[in-house]
């Protein structure tokens, strides 16, 4: 067992050690101003249908939404423009860079993190959950010691007795 | 009525067991959390802001102001004893505090930072006091189109100081806008943005919102830490008697009553903070010492001077929340939700129609500190221990916090997947450079903002020229554009120096 663990161990350190050696370098500014573009875009398209409104009203539910909209396409429209005259100069632009590691440890997270919320929405109990996430963060950080793994379960079911028996929350 | 009208009943409400039990563990966590490098004041709001929501608006308040105050004084702790400071605002006190430890002075300079934190904070609360009502009859005289360019001029000032850019400051805060746009019309009950989603309807808890925008970002940033990040080095406290001369006390006066006055200045302005309350405090106190040569080599008065300063904020930052809703930064943003849900709204009614509640609170802050001086006193050598909790612990403990805290809300899963969205939206914005603070005040201020502005325009018959009929409007117009410039300018010569440097 302990021989698996270990061979497992080296393999995910040579995949990270691979990882961590890729960076994705990407135009902050310009994939920000371009993003909200489209969702200022898409927010204005889809506003007929998500936002209902009565003929009578002097000013409407649309009004407020539609200003923010156009507010944020004009800020976003500069940011891109910005960045368009820097490229058109040869200025440099700003930029970013994206660690593959960080970014895959990242997701192995949100996996995490989504697991425990289905597995405490399943079983409608939620320290399944919450003794799931405590098991699955000590692996991920492949912590040895099973002093922390009794601490963090021990915790992770005490926080549910407080909530459910004293704060009265019932899950 | 004022304030010796309103001092006995407010005492009555303040003084009782359960406000003293909530004040102590507010203060008790605060510092606890302060006190870990890596868990913010804010994060710590956030998570206990759910348990609030069954609490009646004194003990709530208390508790949270706990949390608040206590740890402007529980990031000097890990400041001092392992050079790291436990929150942003305490990296001016590492400066003096850490070399004062290293000096064989640990107890000393937890002493000193306990004593100026105390300080700034009851000085303050005071001004909070005497100061908040005041504002409060100025807010009153305005309107529903003033209410709207006060809500305009917070979320400007907030936008611009609270990232890197000014645009993405402003592209942030209509994402928050727009966010407290979901759900039932606040005029017409009509539904907006719910995408068929029936819960939608009821709109997005902030409380829920923000766990994912503000705890579970912290979470998944947990990627970026190496294998030999996860363990601090334990702080010790070491075995000093903790004496300080009667000079060095002599010396502490000055630049703790300096920088309780900068802390209570800067805090009033909404979207400066405690950190820069403390660098200026720090610096003033350094131009104005004889012995300027001492500080970053162990100086009591550097200590004192940052200390007092970003405790001082806390009270301050208080008057323009309460006074006229704008929250000064992002905790007492979160607070003002705390204070709605009780159906406490800010302006002068809350210094007359519910005076004594509010009387109750602002007392509650000088009772806040004295349970800070007495919690440091006694328990600082547990607070050191806290330093040095692991990661790995930490980490699942807070993410079970949070979904609990989020279910809590409503009892309902949906809650846990709209603060996992959230979390992940605030992962991406944090791959934008977009700052999540001005987020958080679109979300607290949109109803606010949205309600003023179309009420103003229901009485004009639809004519924009409202926001420029009165002298206030003019005022606020005035001090957005002055704001404006003003971080141009702040951006530009950042621009013109990084520029130089290169």
């Amino acid at each position: 067992m302990k021989n698996l663990i270990e061979r497992a161990e080296a393999k995910l350190d040579e995949w990270g050690a691979k990882l961590e050696q890729k960076n994705i370098e990407y135009p902050v500014d310009l994939i920000c101003g371009i993003l909200f573009l489209v969702i200022g875009i898409v927010l204005l398209l889809i506003m007929p249908q998500q936002v209902q409104i009565s003929e009578k009203d002097v000013v409407n539910g649309r009004a407020f939404p539609t200003m923010l909209i156009w507010l944020m396409l004009a800020m976003s429209a500069l940011l891109v423009g910005r960045e368009a005259y820097n490229m058109v100069m040869h200025r440099p632009t700003k930029t970013k860079t994206l660690n593959l590691l960080v970014e895959t440890k990242a997701l192995v997270i949100v996996l995490i993190l989504v697991v425990t919320y289905l597995l405490a929405e399943v079983t409608d109990l939620f320290v399944v959950g919450a003794v799931f996430c405590a098991l699955a963060f000590l692996v991920f950080f492949r912590c040895k010691k099973p002093l922390y793994y009794a601490i963090t379960v021990s915790m992770a079911v005490l926080i549910w007795v407080v909530f459910h028996f004293v704060l009265n929350v019932s899950f | 009525m004022g304030l010796f009208d309103f001092i006995g009943p407010a005492s009555g409400l303040l003084f009782t067991l359960e406000n003293i039990i909530w004040i102590n563990l507010g203060v008790f966590i605060g510092c606890v959390f302060a006190a870990i490098p890596g868990l913010s004041v804010i994060l710590c709001i956030i998570l206990f802001l759910p348990v609030t929501y069954t609490m009646r608006a004194i003990p709530g308040m208390m508790f949270l102001l706990g949390i608040y105050c206590a740890g402007g004084y529980g990031g000097s702790v890990s400041a001092i004893l392992i050079n790291t400071p436990g929150t942003p605002h305490a990296a001016a006190t590492m400066l003096d505090g850490y070399p004062l430890s290293k000096m064989g002075r640990t107890k000393a300079a937890l002493k000193i930072a306990l004593y100026a934190s105390t300080f700034g904070g009851i000085f303050s609360a005071l001004v909070l006091l005497f100061l908040g009502p005041q504002v409060a009859k100025i807010s009153a005289q305005l309107g529903t189109a003033e209410y709207f360019m006060v809500c305009l001029f917070g979320m400007t000032i907030i936008a611009g100081v609270s990232g890197k850019s000014l645009v993405k400051g402003i592209i942030a805060a209509c994402l928050g806008l727009l966010i407290s746009c979901v759900g039932a019309d606040p005029m017409t009950s009509y539904d907006r943005f719910t995408f068929g989603i029936p819960r939608l309807y009821l709109g997005l808890d902030l409380a829920v919102t923000l766990i994912g925008l503000f705890a579970l970002v912290e979470i998944i940033g947990k990627a970026e830490l190496k294998r030999n990040e996860l363990n601090l080095h334990a702080g010790k406290i070491g075995n000093d008697d903790g004496k300080i001369t009667k000079d060095e006390y002599k010396r502490m006066f000055r630049p703790v009553l300096m920088g309780s006055i900068i802390g209570s200045c800067v805090g009033i302005v909404p979207g400066t903070g405690a950190s820069e309350a403390s660098w200026f405090s720090y610096n003033t106190a350094k131009n104005l010492s004889k012995h300027p040569e001492e500080f970053g080599h162990g100086s009591v008065e550097g200590v004192a001077a940052a200390e007092s300063a970003n405790n001082a904020v806390c009270g301050a930052t208080l008057i323009p929340l309460l006074t006229m809703g704008i929250p000064g930064d992002g905790c007492v943003a979160i607070m003002l939700s705390a204070l709605m849900i009780n159906g406490l709204n800010p302006g002068l009614s809350l210094f007359t129609t519910d005076g004594a509640i509010m009387y109750a609170i602002m007392l509650g802050l000088i009772l806040v500190n004295i349970f800070m001086f007495l919690q440091g006193k006694y328990l600082t050598s547990l607070f050191a221990k806290v330093v040095s909790i692991p990661q790995q612990i930490l980490t699942p403990i807070i993410v079970i916090f949070c979904f609990a805290g989020a279910y809590s809300v409503n009892s309902s899963y949906f809650d846990l997947s709209v603060a996992l969205v959230f979390g992940v939206m605030a992962w991406f914005m944090r791959k934008l450079e977009l700052p999540a603070v001005p987020v958080l005040l679109g979300m607290v201020l949109g109803n606010m903002t949205e309600t003023n502005f179309r009420r103003a325009l229901l009485i004009s018959d639809g004519s924009p020229r409202i926001f420029v009929s009165s002298v206030y409007c003019w005022i606020f117009i005035a001090l957005i554009v002055v704001v404006i410039l003003g971080i141009l300018r702040g951006k530009m010569k950042e621009a013109k120096n990084t520029k130089a440097e290169q």
